[in-house]
């Protein structure tokens, strides 16, 4: 029986997503999945979907901070966002990094999911601008790309064929279902099967017959 | 060291104050926990925090149907919704229902985890049994939930839960390191049992066998 094929939709500005990036990048190694994922465009989303941020219910956002702080400690994931930060968050665009993302999943898939949490990390970690172009740069630098290959993909980003890709991934996740992100979707005996949330990891799992480990489960000792 | 007072406002038009329900009494026998079941009004906490129901927006309805029979199932709850189920419920007002869970709080309060499952069970599943109430007992608090008394239990209890923090339901507030740790929605309690040192074991963990 093959790998089932579990596709992760996110954006880099929802600190969810990054939980449950870190999530599935672990179990990718424990269960029998094939993580793919998928660089889309959150506003892109709120906005067909008729969606808002959590964080703009007043009593939300000031909860929002305090669970934040709790799952990036159980799931030891360094999200560090303060109220002001919230704030800036949801005033930023990320469309420009995520532009980036999907240019190295069409040229250097492999690069993706580092360069992933690079912008996460600058973003919601050290709570610093990744819209710029020379702080995609830093970005990709630390996650390894080489300034020949950031210049290029730094060009890439305007082109109609990755604000193409872009928008047809983000409407893919739309067709499944997507309302916010992260949406995840396990495509499980014939048909895809969405989870919204970096909470549902449990639920998938019980779906597809893996044993749910915590958010931060021990990988199996490496064969030799 | 004692036990942990943990807290759970709901209101029985929630489907997942029910999962949170049912999962807190199952960990009230396995946790060093006191679990306080605190029945509140949630249409209150909603005009006053400004939130809707998240079914509202009709992509996210769809998907609840779906993530409710799921959940129901792995958590083992018969939580059975359709499409003109959500509706009908997003018309209801469950203020009688939650004014009657607190009167037999006030009088009563055995009784209030097996009533309020009774509660759920007649609204949100099609499965049909008995609370174990007398008929007498019952007239009596339908008398009470129209006095000032109940109103104002409701509403203070509503208040509370908004005192804390909860802008939805359900909302649980778990006494710990002498502060209250506000957790909202049922898919939180792993993350209160790190919180208040105790491992999580699913959603339907089994119980230890009984002391002779």
């Amino acid at each position: 029986m093959g790998r089932t094929l579990v596709e992760l939709f996110y954006d880099v500005v929802s600190p969810y997503s990054w939980l449950g990036f870190e999530v599935l990048c672990r179990y990718q190694h424990i269960w029998n999945i094939d993580l793919r994922l998928r660089p889309a465009f959150l506003g892109g989303v709120m906005q067909a979907t008729g969606n808002k941020p959590p964080a703009l219910l007043p009593k939300r956002g000031e909860y929002m901070l305090k669970d934040m702080k709790r799952m990036a400690k159980y799931y030891q994931v360094p999200i560090n966002i303060s109220a002001l930060d919230l704030q800036h968050i949801l005033g930023s665009s990320t469309l420009g990094a995520m532009r980036f993302i999907t240019a190295v999943d069409m040229t250097q898939p492999q690069y993706v999911e580092p360069l992933s949490r690079e912008f996460w990390i600058r973003f919601l970690s050290q709570c610093e601008d990744i819209s710029q172009p020379e702080n995609i740069s830093t970005v990709a630098k630390k996650a390894g790309l080489s300034s020949e290959l950031t210049q290029k993909l730094l060009e890439m980003i305007s082109t109609p064929a990755v604000k193409n890709r872009l928008r047809e991934t983000t409407e893919e996740a739309m067709k499944y279902g997507a309302f916010g992100m992260p949406a995840v979707v396990a495509h499980y005996n014939g048909e895809p099967h969405l989870f919204f949330g970096s909470d549902r990891i449990e639920l998938l799992g019980s779906i597809i017959g893996e044993k749910w480990l915590g958010p931060v489960p021990s990988v199996p000792s490496p064969k030799m």
